[in-house]
């Protein structure tokens, strides 16, 4: 059995009272929650040159309505450029069902995924290169067909 | 100007054998692709009732295409099968299980994007907060 932790700190000003959120879970699989998740797809960097949409997490390769989680970072510098982010069958990540959101440069995320719809993706910009670091924690990847 | 920073650290000794993985990330959230610091927010904490299916945001308007984040983590200590799905209009997109916390943005410039949670197995715990671009309360009722 793996253990993967995952910590996240949030402090914030925007109210009077200083705003601290800390907390760390362990993943744990769907069946089992003794068991921590020990699959993944791997650690990956895919750079965007265009704002053609593109499939970063296919489902299929995922067994579905489980515990995984999903990673991504948008690996760019500039605030001023993002990623639409969606759960969608096609490669459309814009304004879409159902578009999660916008990843704008240095901006993270981590959520669970139950692996039934692709994870898809698209750079706002053409022309300024964008990278994006992505990885999903698995609770159950189906072998490759022949 | 507020300053927001959200940092997440993932690590596995055990994952990939002979490769230890050790994540850092760390962002300040800013408003709408620029360098302003988010100044809006809201946060709280629910109880959803079993099989209950709660609005925990509400649709955004349609004309806000800013930049938001949701940070929603499932304190149910009971038992470690509870769980909460997370939707976005009806379409669910995971399970946050008791123990498990998720920070995402959130698509404020789709006016059918409310954010909705289901409670399964028993009463589920959930402390949440959004970051927010804009925002405008409600019309006063008349």
């Amino acid at each position: 059995m793996a253990t993967t932790t995952a910590t996240i700190n949030v402090t914030s000003d925007i109210l009077n009272s200083p705003i601290t959120i800390s907390k760390t879970m362990t993943m744990m699989k769907d069946a089992n929650r003794t068991i921590g998740l020990d699959e993944t797809t791997g650690l990956r960097t895919k750079k965007f040159t265009a704002t053609t949409a593109a499939v970063i997490v296919e489902h299929d390769e995922l067994t579905d309505d489980k515990a995984h989680k999903l990673y991504i970072r948008n690996a760019s510098t500039s605030k001023a450029n993002f990623f639409y982010v969606a759960y969608n069958t096609s490669a459309a990540a814009a304004t879409t069902a159902e578009t999660i959101g916008k990843l704008y440069g240095g901006d993270w995320m981590l959520m669970p995924y139950d692996g039934n719809t692709n994870i898809t993706v698209a750079s706002s910009t053409a022309t300024e290169t964008q990278y994006l670091e992505y990885m999903v924690f698995a609770d159950g990847i189906v072998a490759a067909k022949g | 100007m507020a300053t927001t920073t959200a940092t997440v650290s993932i690590s596995s000794a055990d994952l990939m054998p002979g490769s230890p993985l050790n994540i850092s990330a760390s962002s300040t959230l800013m408003k709408t692709g620029i360098t302003t610091g988010m100044e809006l927010m809201e946060m709280g904490n629910a109880e959803v009732a079993q099989d209950y299916e709660a609005q925990l945001f509400a649709d955004g308007p349609a004309t806000d295409n800013g930049a938001y984040f949701i940070y929603v983590s499932n304190n149910t200590t009971e038992d470690s099968t509870y769980y909460i799905e997370y939707k976005i209009h009806e379409t669910v997109i995971g399970r946050l299980y008791a123990g498990d916390w998720m920070f995402l943005p959130y698509n404020a410039s789709d006016g059918d994007a409310e954010i909705e949670v289901k409670a399964l197995n028993g009463i589920n715990k959930i402390e949440y907060a959004m970051f927010k671009s804009a925002w405008t309360l409600p019309a006063a009722e008349s």
